[in-house]
């Protein structure tokens, strides 16, 4: 057998760092996921997505995984949880909801964002409002 | 790969693609980046644990680990472009100490255009948002290296320093202690480094602006190891206590899909300009992040104005900013 070529063995070894720290993070529970547990986290969240956006109605799911914004002008704000943080986006004539099991099923329209599940009190207004779009 | 040279040794006039030194800082620094993310973590656990997040530091570190696979691919053959415009050099420089610190300062001047470009040109920031794109601020973001530099223009700012006379490896040598000062300044667990430190040195601080997303801090502080370059060419902007910041980029990616995050920005304009009208296809590759023909997105440079317009804060923007003070961003 021949020498293994050093670029693989630094490789290797490289690619063992990072699982070991990776695991290690995993480990120590680092990365807690956060709720959106209040509108008032909600609105810092949907804040954070977009700067100024300003909700004038909102309805979250009742495990603060997810939530959607109205702003004044009509535009919908999708928020849901990614890793200890929210991602969002302001949803737009590609995006589709649908109910499943009495839940919000809300389709960003973008493959790469996907869907979310919304456990909410009223979820027909917001498919309609999301229809709408 | 040859031996290194000695100091005050000077270089040869002929084009040799194999008289580059056999030595590499950033591979010698690997196991000092795994042990310093190890400490970072611990004190994480302890005191912030979300800080850190298994699979957003997966993702960073296999972001770091594909780019020195990138590196290898595509190092070489601009390794020999270097050596053989270092043909052309105006002055035999020696490869001596004050050499290689005018040589670091010089690059780190490089660097910073390089930077800045990569924020303010799409087709640069197509390649840098992979380092912006997470939404944590910590030492395993430092790794979170492109995998698609070699698409970009980059090098070309680095070819006055060859002509100059720099011998590429010097240059080599000077951009990886460059990378590896940068390593300990993405994090959260140091506040401010001394006055009279911050005055000159980038600093988790500064760096930290660099990362925000908040309107105040978009497109701030490019500066590698000397933050005089961004007080200099008005970019600089300081930290503010009392101003959580968010990190990442505007429109967060929402996924830890590694290929997505590598090639997102790549994919967008590839879309864009295939949509676009024929006049405007050639800005979606060659204007700033977020333009868009038909006004539909925000540059930085609106968001913050959007941002002034609504909080009527432009006094608050630092005053030694004469950019931010003209409401454009650089």
């Amino acid at each position: 057998m021949g020498e293994v070529p050093p670029e693989i063995l630094r490789f290797a070894g490289s690619l063992g760092a990072i699982l070991l720290l990776a695991g290690l993070a995993w480990r120590l529970k680092l990365g807690p996921q956060r709720a959106l547990d209040s509108d008032d986290a909600a609105r810092e969240a949907a804040d954070e997505a977009l700067d100024g956006f300003e909700p004038v109605a909102m309805v979250r799911d009742r495990e603060g995984r997810a939530a959607l914004l109205r702003d004044a002008g009509g535009r919908v704000l999708l928020l849901r949880q990614h890793g200890t943080h929210f991602a969002g986006r302001l949803l737009g004539p590609k995006a589709s909801a649908r109910i499943e099991d009495g839940a919000l099923i809300v389709d960003s329209g973008e493959r790469s964002f996907g869907t979310a599940r919304l456990d909410v009190e009223n979820p027909d207004a917001w498919r309609e409002t999301i229809a709408r779009l | 790969m040859s031996r290194i040279p000695t100091l005050g040794e000077k270089p040869s006039r002929a084009y040799d693609p194999a008289a580059m030194p056999d030595f590499s800082p950033t591979e010698l620094a690997v196991p000092g980046f795994v042990a310093l993310v190890l400490i970072e973590m611990i004190w994480a656990w302890r005191k912030r644990r979300e800080a850190y997040e298994p699979r957003d530091t997966l993702t960073s570190l296999a972001f770091g680990l594909g780019s020195t696979v990138a590196g290898l691919i595509t190092g070489g053959l601009f390794l020999a472009l270097f050596l053989w415009v270092w043909q052309f050099r105006a002055f035999d420089i020696p490869w001596s100490w004050w050499a290689f610190a005018l040589c670091f300062v010089l690059d780190d001047l490089a660097y910073y255009w390089v930077h800045r470009f990569g924020h303010r040109v799409r087709w640069f920031w197509a390649s840098h948002v992979n380092h912006h794109s997470s939404q944590h601020y910590n030492l395993s973001t430092a790794l979170r290296q492109t995998w698609t530099g070699f698409l970009t223009l980059g090098f070309a700012f680095k070819l006055p320093l060859v002509l100059i006379g720099f011998h590429p490896g010097m240059i080599a040598i000077c951009a990886g202690f460059n990378l590896i000062y940068q390593f300990w300044i993405h994090t959260e667990a140091i506040g401010k480094m001394p006055r009279w430190f911050e005055a000159v040195m980038n600093t988790p601080s500064h760096h930290r602006v660099h990362h925000a997303t908040n309107p105040r801090y978009l497109d701030r502080n490019y500066a590698g190891v000397f933050i005089v370059w961004d007080r200099l060419f008005g970019t600089f902007e300081a930290e503010c206590d009392g101003e959580k910041i968010r990190y990442g980029i505007v429109k967060q990616l929402g996924s830890f899909n590694l290929l997505w995050a590598v090639f997102h920005e790549w994919v967008g304009i590839a879309q864009d300009v295939w949509r676009a009208p024929w006049r405007h296809k050639l800005s979606y590759l060659l204007r700033e992040p977020g333009w868009s023909h038909d006004g539909s997105r925000a540059t930085s440079d609106q968001i913050r104005a959007d941002w002034l317009a609504r909080s009527g804060t432009a006094n608050k923007v630092a005053a030694e900013n004469p950019i931010a003070g003209r409401g454009k961003s650089a």
